[in-house]
This record gives structure tokens, sequence and C-alpha cells, in this order.
């Protein structure tokens, strides 16, 4: 076992530190609407264009090809430099998951159209993966394509879709084989945003925004060169995507997890409490923030050993599922801590997660551990491939 | 940068584990063999160097690692074995004298630990002990306990022994400086993961084999929901291990902190997978003859060694962490 950082590790996270010092957005991220996702695109357009977009993607495709260790150090300096946090930002499922899709399973076409205008934030994606009737229990979506010619004809509806009002396109999971049971005859579809027929309705959250949909399909029309993977094959494209998703999907919420308990213990010593004294003075706070160090310190030494052992093996393990338990119930145990900390400052909300971040990360606290696969599933996926238990269902 | 045992390590720790596996099978427990270490098996893991893992060489140690150290503590945890093997090593790396030293490393004399306990001494380890450690974060002292008052009381850790020490003398020798307390640190941490592993494999195994229902335990979701909390308080706590023994062989500043979190998460890791486990077994759980009930009492204990939790929380509030 070692920590030490190779020369170019070290000489890496300098550079990182700083040209992110120098280029990191002075201006708080708009909390919406339009205003949101231009500035994710223009972050996304200057990162790119100073050689800093798609630090997992490979050199080929334009990425830096860094290797996992790398990563972690990006995300750290990311976070360090309080730059616009990843699990926000309408590139997320474009940069995550979708890319690595596309590279994984694409045509050249594909690649060569999609990857580029991901990397310079011209394209946002959104997934449209769930339904109604369908979110941990994927497989058993409803969403329809028949084939016509060379063409799918779309109907049904998707929900939950984040950001779909601001995206250029959509991971689209349908059922294309109208016999078909389950995980069989699903395809995955880089379905563009423009194409006539479509609807999309805002659901509003409980943290005053309205950045998940519901998006309706009537009759859309989408040529066959969309489908990503096979045609009928859709379930085996749609696991690859949540292994990205899963795997280092989390990574700069893990990350920033642990700058985050540095900043709650600093403002513990400023904020007094009821007794006119600071916080931190009082003995169960200051054990609960270090229980919660602690497990951050747990995290991060997770991260390291997962990705060092994904860097030597080139296969990343089955952990992901406990990374995400951990770090949503570590996340969670942080915000509800800050949440008395802050006393009456923490009822003041607007919904702008730059006027209140604290308030709007204890309301993102149950986002985290439900989209993506809520702790229930998590814990199924830990009991079946961790611990090899008889299966559930 | 990688963290879990590679190369060499891996051979001390297959070697660590056959031989403690049968030399200090947790079934011990069950056949009356007593609390401790005992004389005989003392000098065998004295003759094979087991004490002497992490003493420099010039001490006429191996000179390993703090990573070693843990190693070799993991499967002593595994098999609930008791705190004396490393009052041992910790007492032969204190002492200054060559001839006691080498007496201590090939296990001729018992150790215990000693902790202080309002006006006297607990001693956890042999009644017959020859010699007692005190370890602080800031020293360990080695006593001659030849003279001293040691009456034994009822254990409820079958795994050692426990008695009340009074009329200590001066120490015989002082080491100053953090050293016995983080490889206490260590040494603990490393047995409260290594029962913690195998108290969650031991509901694992089992919940694949008792039937509820017309099913497996494992099926259920209260059962194998648990399983994985426990399965991810153990990964928690088995990376911050490997991460602080690492600080501290490579001399990190940070690696007292690392080593606080290693410990805290380590004893809240024990404490939960081993209650789980008696639950999760159900009425047999809570037999004497079962391996739950041993591995949970040992937890209880040795959380409170080298650190308990509020002790530990309160020296890691502040303290700052490198890259
Ligand atoms: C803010 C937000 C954003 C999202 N963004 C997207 C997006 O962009 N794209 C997208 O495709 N989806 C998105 N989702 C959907 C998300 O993936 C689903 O909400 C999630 O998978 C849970 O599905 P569900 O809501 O249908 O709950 P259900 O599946 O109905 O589950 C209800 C409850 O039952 C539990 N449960 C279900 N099955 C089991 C089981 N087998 N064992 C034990 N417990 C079980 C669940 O844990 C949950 O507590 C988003 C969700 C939210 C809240």
């Amino acid at each position: 076992m070692d920590l030490r950082y190779s020369d170019e590790d070290r000489e890496f996270r300098a550079r990182a530190r700083e040209w992110l010092q120098a280029n990191t957005p002075k201006d708080p991220r708009p909390a919406g609407g339009h205003a949101a996702s231009q500035f994710d695109r223009d972050w996304q357009k200057k990162l790119f264009e100073h050689g800093w977009a798609g630090v997992a993607w490979p050199k080929e495709y334009g990425g830096l090809g860094l290797s996992g260790l790398q990563q972690v150090i990006w995300y750290e300096e990311l976070s360090r430099a309080h730059a616009p946090p990843a699990h926000v930002s309408t590139t997320y499922v474009a940069v995550m998951h979708a890319g690595p899709t596309v590279i994984a399973r694409g045509t050249e076409e594909q690649k060569a159209y999609h990857l580029p205008r991901i990397l310079s934030g011209e394209s946002l994606w959104c997934q449209g993966f769930s339904e109604p009737n369908a979110g941990s229990d994927l497989a058993a979506l409803r969403t329809s394509g028949r084939v016509e010619g060379d063409h799918l004809v779309v109907n049904g509806a998707k929900m939950w879709t984040t950001d779909a009002a601001h995206a250029d396109w959509m991971e689209l999971l349908i059922r294309t084989d109208p016999d078909s049971q389950r995980h069989k005859g699903l395809t995955w579809l880089a379905f563009d945003m423009k194409t006539p027929g479509i609807d999309i309705k805002p659901i509003r959250t409980m943290l005053l925004d309205e950045h998940v949909n519901m998006v309706f399909f009537d009759e859309v029309r989408v040529p066959l060169t969309a489908v990503v993977g096979e045609l009928h094959g859709g379930w085996s494209t749609a696991m690859a995507t949540l292994s990205f998703e899963r795997g280092l999907g989390f990574i700069a919420d893990q990350l920033e997890l642990f700058e985050k308990v540095g900043r709650a213990i600093k403002l513990a010593s400023e904020v007094r409490g009821a007794d006119e004294r600071p916080a931190i003075e009082d003995v169960e706070i200051a054990r609960r923030l270090a229980a919660i160090k602690a497990e951050t310190m747990a995290i991060r030494a997770m991260t390291l050993a997962d990705i060092a052992e994904t860097d030597r093996t080139g296969m990343p393990g089955p952990k992901g599922s406990m990374m995400k338990l951990k770090v949503t119930a570590t996340h969670k145990a942080l915000s509800k801590l800050v949440s008395e900390i802050l006393g009456w400052g923490f009822f003041e909300f607007d919904g702008d997660r730059s006027n209140n971040p604290w308030t709007h990360d204890f309301l993102w606290s149950w986002v985290f551990s439900i989209a993506g696969g809520s702790n229930e599933i998590q814990r199924e996926i830990t009991a079946d491939r961790v611990l090899e238990l008889p299966r559930s269902r | 940068m990688y963290l879990a045992p590679e190369g060499d390590e891996l051979e001390i720790a297959s070697a660590a584990a056959d031989f403690i596996a049968d030399a200090l099978p947790i079934a011990r427990l069950h056949e009356g063999s007593g609390p401790d270490m005992g004389a005989d098996l003392r000098a065998t893991l004295g003759e094979m160097g087991w004490f002497a893992l992490a003493l420099p060489e010039d001490k006429g140690g191996s000179g390993l690692s703090a990573i070693e150290h843990a190693l070799f503590f993991r499967e002593i945890g595994r098999q609930c074995g008791p705190a004396d093997v490393l009052a041992q090593a910790l007492a032969a790396d204190c002492a200054s004298d060559e001839v006691l030293r080498s007496a201590l490393v090939a296990g001729e004399y018992g150790v215990g630990l000693l902790l202080v306990d309002g006006d006297a001494f607990r001693l956890i380890g042999p009644l017959d002990a020859r010699y007692g450690l005190c370890v602080t974060p800031r020293s360990a002292a080695l006593y001659d306990l030849s003279d001293a008052t040691i009456a034994g009381r009822p254990a409820l850790d079958p795994a050692n022994s426990l008695a009340v020490v009074s009329g200590l003398s001066e120490p015989v020798d002082t080491q100053t400086g953090p050293r016995g307390w983080q490889f206490g640190q260590v040494g603990t941490a490393a047995m409260l993961l290594g029962l913690s592993e195998a108290a969650l494999d031991l509901i694992v195994e089992y919940a694949k084999v008792r039937e509820t229902f017309g099913k497996p335990i494992g099926s259920w979701q209260a059962v194998r929901h648990t399983c994985a909390d426990m399965a991810v308080a153990v990964e928690g706590a088995r990376a911050q291990l490997w991460y602080a023994a690492t600080a501290l062989k490579e001399g990190r500043g940070d690696a007292p902190a690392h080593l606080d979190a290693a410990k805290h998460l380590a004893n809240e890791a024990a404490l939960f997978a081993t209650d789980s486990n008696i639950q999760l077994h159900g009425g047999i759980g809570v037999t004497d003859e079962h391996n739950a009930h041993l591995l949970m009492k040992h937890a209880a204990l040795l959380s409170r060694l080298f650190g308990d939790r509020n002790t530990l929380l309160a020296s890691l509030l502040h303290a700052e962490l490198e890259d």
C-alpha cells in the first residue's frame, strides 16, 4: 500500500489548482431556467477551450484520458476552488454518462457527431429512462416505438426527466418490440429534443424548482440511425449508461462532501446558538460534526482505494452502490446538523441555491437518496453482487 | 497510490491468517482453553517473531511497518484473539533494555494493558502478567507487576482476563512520544476490523441456509438490507485503516488524525456489525455455544482501548488533513 502521488500527479494538481484559481466563475450560478443552463454551457466551453473538458474520456475522443487518480485530484481541486458543482450542472448527463455510452456503444457517425458537441458545451443531454410506472423497476417501462420503414414512431410518457427543457438530446429508452417482456425488446435512442410531437411539462419539487419534467411523446418520428447499440438490445446499452452513472458518476459529490465538512465546522464556530455561545462549543454538535468528518475521511479513502484498484485492473468493481449508500447517508447527516446550527436563518429559502446553499443541500439530500437508484435499491444491489445473498425477487 | 494489501503484504497476511486460525482459533473459547494467550502460545508466537513485526531491525525486530502490523492484528481480531498479544508487541517496542526487550519479544514474560481507573489501574491481560503497559497519546510506561496487588475480577469478555491492580511502583521503562499509542490504535482498529469481518461473514453464510416461511432468511429484505449496511460500515472502516496505517508508515503529518478516524470507524463498524449479527441469527444468536456473543463482547472491550468515541471525536474535530 502507498499514499504517494507521482511527480506527474503532483504536477497535475498544481496545474489544475492554478488554472481553477484564475478561471473559476466569480458570479454565482443562476438559480434556474435558461440563465442556469447558459451558465453551465459557458463553463463547459471554457473548460473545453483550455483543455480541461472530458477528464474521464479517452484521448482519441477528445478527452484528457486521465487515470482515475488524476480524476480524483481534478474533482478535489474543483471543490476546493468552489467551482460550479457537478451534481447540479445541466452538463452532468451529457458528460458523465451519455458521452461515455456513445463512446462504448455508438457508431462512428454517432461518435463524430455527438462527442465534440458534448465536450464543448454545445449539446446538453437529459435522461429519459424513468416513467410514471417504471422507476426502481425500470424494465417495466412502456413508452413504445413502432418500426415504420427507416423510422421509429414513439408514443408514451417519460417522468422525472431532469433538465428536459434545456437539453438538446435525450437518452431515450423505449420498448420497440410490442410482444416483449421486461428486459427484452428495448431500444436506446439518441433522441433530438427538437423533434416535433413532444410536450414537456415541468414538475415543481420541494426545492421550489422546476428542473424535473414529464415528457410526452405523441406519434414522434425518430430515424433508426438514432439507435445506440442494437435495435431491441437497449437494456444492454442502458446498463452501460447506469454503470457510468453509478461508477464515477458521484465522485464529485463524494469529494465535495469532504470539503463541505470543513465549511460546516467553520460555520459552527461563527454562528451562535440560543445561549449566545458559538454552536461548536455545544459538545453534542461538536461530536456529531467530528463523526461526520470521520465518515467523509472514510469516503475519501474508499474512493481512492476503489480508483487505484480500477486503475490497476482496468475493471470497475461492484462497490459503487456501497459508496452511494455511505455518501447519501453522510450528506443527509451533515445537512441535518447544519440545519440545526443555522437557527432561524435555515428557514430563509427562496429556491436559489446560491442564496442559501445549506437549505438547498438539506432538501437535495432526499433527491440524492432517491434519484439514480434509491438507497433501498442500492442495498439490494449490494446484497446481490457484493454479498451474494439469495435474491429477494 | 494503492490502498489494498499487495505483494509481500499479502504473503504476510495469509501466513498470519493460516497460523492464527490454527493456533488461536475462536473455537478455543468454547473448549475451555481460557482467556489470554497462555504461556505456551506466547512462547510459540514469540519464537515465530510475531511480536516483533514492527520492531526496528536494529532492536532485533523485523523492521516492518504499521501496514504489516495491521494485517497481523486483523487476523488476531478475526479469531477473537486476546488483547495481550498487542500488549506484548507494544511492550517489546517500549523496552529500551536489550535483555528485557528480547525476553519480551520471545514471549518469556506475560504482559497486560494497564488502564487508569479511578485511584487504581485495570489490567487487561493474564493475572500472572509480569509486566503491565500503560499507554497514552504522549508516552508508554512499562511497569513491573511483581510486587503489585492483582485482584482478578469476573470478565464479561472471555477473550481476556480482567483485574484491578494497586500498589504499582515507578515504571521500569518509559517511551516518550506517540509511537506506542499509534501502534496501539492500528492494532486495536485492525482487531476490530477483523472481528467485524468475521461477524459479517457469519451472518451472510447463515442467511443463505437458514429458512423461514419456505425461503432463506437472506432473501428477506430486513435481513439483506441490514447485511448491506454492515458491509458498508466494514468497507469504510477497512479503507480508512489502510489509509491510516500507510500514512503512519510514510510519516505523514496528518497520520494522527487518520488514526483517530480509523479507530473511530472501526469502533462503530464493530459495535454495529456484532450487534446486528446477533439479532439476525435469532434465538441461536444469544446462546453461549455460538460465536456471536464472543465477537460482541470483545468488540465492546476493544472499542474502549486506544481511544473511545468521545476522546477520538474531540481530537478529530479540528485536525488538519493533507492532500
Ligand atoms: C429529483 C429527481 C430527478 C430524477 N431525474 C431523473 C432523470 O433525469 N432521468 C430518469 O430517467 N429518472 C430520473 N429520476 C427518477 C429516479 O431514478 C426514480 O425516482 C427512482 O429510481 C425511484 O423510482 P420511483 O420514483 O418510481 O419510486 P418507486 O420505484 O415507486 O419506489 C417507491 C419506494 O419503494 C422502494 N422500492 C422499490 N422497489 C423496491 C425493492 N425491490 N425493494 C425495496 N424497496 C423498493 C423505493 O426505494 C422507494 O422508496 C429522478 C428522480 C428524482 C426524484
